[in-house]
């Protein structure tokens, strides 16, 4: 069920890298909920599902907090981790999106 | 003899007047967005393509947005009317008329998909035709790239359903959709077609500058098609910006004693090549 497709062009949350575009093209955004919680969302330019997709949670150093999945809505919710973090759509070898935390917002 | 010809005069110079189409409005900047967050909306009965000729809207019946993430998803429909506030709309001819404005927080348009934004307004009585015109208008905002339900019916009285994505268009393609009315197409019906031949200043609630175009002719400034036997019809683009579509006359019926006509307007944006 998995689409790991061509990945041209890449939406990094609300900061968005400009490329060429392509169909089943991978999209993943995050929000910070104010509550202490992260929200993302995955999916594909052609509208279809990234349920299943793994999703990686890393501190500062590289280290793996949180593996996730999202979710069969291809979302997931988790708890906002202390100091720097990043978030990663792990699409696939050299097709992973990564959202770093200082650009996740409410 | 004399009057004779000076009535025959008038008649012949008032019907060849251009017909005045009336659009409603449902205007934001850019259809597609990067990005969710705050945005906001103008409601404005006009003429677009003049940019003149602002009529009074009373509040509107409904105002809402029917939100889906990617194919799989729920379409989800949000009640926006508690972020509508009165404005006064200034047109190129200095004449004002009553207007709305949205202010829609992040929350509203933040996910990722699809955003059909519907307008129901209150029945507006056009003297010269005793008659009310009520305009079911749709403007289709996406974010992020991920598409929704922009190709969806919403059931409305009187509907124009895309059959391309309208936050998508290249200058020089086409646009084709259909005309609905309750779910059904309605076949072999006209569809007028204008340009929003002028700037809009949001902050300032007005059309400003000059008309980007001087029509060689009335006809092409409120252009025509008809729908097939399927109710669809075919749309050239030439120029980048907002095109509206309209179907006059859908449904016919009564409102407060007089003929009311329920009509579809679709917006859609048109962007150059780069």
């Amino acid at each position: 069920m998995l689409r790991r497709g061509l990945i041209l062009f890449v939406l990094v949350g609300f900061l968005t890298v400009a490329g060429t575009v392509s169909a089943h093209t991978p999209l993943f955004s995050c929000f910070d909920n104010a509550d202490g919680t992260i929200y993302c969302e995955g999916g594909f330019s052609d509208g279809s599902s990234a349920a299943g997709v793994p999703i990686i949670v890393k501190d500062a150093s590289g280290e793996v907090i949180l593996s996730l999945q999202l979710s069969g809505n291809s979302d997931v919710e988790f708890d906002k981790p202390e100091g720097e973090y990043s978030v990663i759509f792990d699409g696939g070898e050299g097709h992973d999106i990564l959202i770093p935390g200082s650009q996740i917002f409410e | 003899m004399k009057r004779g010809f000076l009535l025959a005069g008038l008649l012949t110079l008032f019907l060849s007047a251009p017909a005045l189409a009336h659009f409603q409005m449902l205007y934001t900047p850019e259809s597609a967005l990067e990005q969710g967050g705050e945005m906001s909306l103008k409601l404005v009965f006009t003429h677009p393509f003049d940019g003149d000729h602002i009529m009074d809207m009373d509040p509107v019946q409904e105002f809402y947005v029917v939100h889906q993430r990617g194919e799989e998803g729920e379409p989800q429909k949000t009640d926006l009317k508690e972020y509508l506030s009165e404005i006064t709309w200034k047109g190129l001819d200095d004449a004002a008329g009553k207007a709305f404005d949205a202010k829609l927080p992040a929350r509203v348009v933040r996910s990722m998909g699809d955003y059909v934004f519907v307008l129901v307004p209150t029945p507006y009585y056009e003297k010269a035709d005793e008659e009310y015109i009520q305009q079911f208008t749709k403007m289709i905002v996406n974010v992020g790239g991920m598409p929704g339900n922009w190709h969806e019916p919403l059931g409305l009285p009187a509907e124009i359903v895309p059959l391309n994505k309208p936050y998508a268009n290249w200058t020089g393609g086409v646009f084709t959709g259909v005309v609905m009315s309750n779910g059904e197409p309605v076949p072999n019906i006209e569809v007028e077609v204008e340009y929003l031949n002028v700037d809009v200043d949001i902050a300032a609630n007005a059309f400003v500058g000059e008309p980007k175009i001087e029509a060689p002719h009335p006809a092409f400034e409120t252009m025509s098609v008809m729908a097939n036997d399927k109710g669809e019809f075919t749309i050239g683009l030439p120029k980048a910006g907002w095109w509206g579509i309209a179907v006059p006359d859908v449904v016919e019926l009564e409102h407060d004693g007089k003929e009311m006509v329920q009509e579809a307007v679709l917006w859609i944006q048109v962007t150059d090549i780069p």
